[in-house]
């Protein structure tokens, strides 16, 4: 009698003990152990990564809406979106180099050095390499030039400036002294920190090379003239959905 | 013996056909109270075999048992101590404890039958 009854209670907590079981399997749970304060500060990165993220997006999607509100209020005045289009092509034609442009900023004369040469001196120090004038050009964006021009030539984040003996070519054109840079921005800005002491300019001006600087309130540069091509580079779509 | 093993099937059978799922958060009552169901069926074995199954011992103490373990689950989870483990612990060494003995049992009986 005693044992019988046992076997129902074992029956009945057998059941329980399946149920529960198969719940827990069920509800595929993989354990995250115990939460180590190593652990607890990785999560807390991701989640902060995954918020930065977040912040972009939402950044993003503003941009989006207000760049349609644009269209949509010059469709409603105008009755077309071309000339909002237009606007925004001319600006990512401006960002890319591509069109004359006009602005503040600074004039850059670099002449090859006029004094005499003595028997025992490089005549190499007395003449404008390739490198003065690619370190010239990267002082000015250093100081938040927005717009450079070498004897016309357009200077893009592509360009390439090498020796070429006595002359230096730039994108492939042959260019002789005396260099011209032109420069757009803060004409004090760039003037500063193109004059500064221990800046390139400074240091060349030690072997007489000829350099003037000098300020303006407007210059104009030419866009870039060859034709920019994209070979390799492939965009990636991302984060859309159609 | 096989009677419980019919009940685990039966239960496996009601788990699988139940809508419900546990949250992640409370997965580890969860396998606590696994670990206690069946420290009390190895415990009821056992003493079925010993013929000394008490009903009102059997019941008191799975669930006394399954409410202790969730309450140092629940500490633990509040301090960051993974104080559940004492649970596991003591239901584990229990659990083969009460094999052990149930496995004897089976063996002598065996043997009984043999000769």
């Amino acid at each position: 009698m005693k044992k019988g009854l046992a076997v129902y209670y074992l029956f009945a907590i057998a059941i329980l003990l399946g149920f529960f079981l198969s719940i827990q399997l069920k509800s595929d749970i993989t354990s995250p152990g115990i939460i180590t304060i190593s652990k607890l500060i990785a999560m807390e990165n991701d989640v902060e990564n995954i918020e930065v993220e977040v912040n972009n997006l939402k950044k993003s999607i503003y941009e989006l809406k207000s760049k349609l509100n644009d269209y949509e209020r010059s469709l409603s005045e105008s009755g077309s979106i071309y000339n909002s289009m237009m606007e925004e092509w001319k600006r990512i034609r401006n960002l890319a180099g591509l069109e004359r442009i006009t602005g503040p900023g600074i004039i850059i004369t670099m002449n090859d050095s006029d004094k005499e040469i003595g028997v025992a001196d490089n005549p190499e120090l007395y003449i404008i390499h390739d490198i003065d004038v690619l370190e010239v050009v990267n002082e000015l964006r250093a100081a938040g030039a927005e717009a450079i021009s070498i004897n016309g030539e357009r200077i893009l984040g592509t360009s390439s400036i090498e020796c070429g003996g006595p002359i230096i070519i730039i994108d492939g054109h042959r260019h002789a002294t005396p260099f011209i840079i032109r420069a757009i921005g803060d004409p004090k800005v760039l003037e500063a920190s193109i004059l500064a002491p221990d800046s390139y300019i400074d240091l060349l001006e030690y072997t007489g090379i000829q350099i003037n600087v000098r300020k303006a309130e407007k210059i104009v540069i030419e866009g870039y003239r060859a034709p920019l091509k994209l070979k390799y580079l492939k965009s990636i779509e991302e984060g859309e959905k159609k | 013996m096989i009677i419980p093993l019919l009940g685990l099937l039966l239960g496996i059978f009601l788990g699988l056909l139940s809508p419900i799922t546990i949250p992640i958060q409370y997965s580890t009552y969860m396998s606590i109270a696994i670990l206690a169901a069946l420290d009390s069926v190895f415990g009821g074995v056992r003493s079925s075999l010993e013929n000394s199954f008490d009903v009102e011992i059997f019941i008191s103490g799975f669930f006394a048992n399954a409410v202790l373990a969730a309450i140092l689950t629940y500490i633990g989870d509040q301090l960051g101590v993974p104080i559940y483990y004492a649970a596991i612990f003591a239901f584990g060494v229990r659990l083969f404890q009460n094999f052990a003995i149930i496995r004897r049992y089976i063996l002598t009986r065996m043997k009984k039958n043999n000769k």
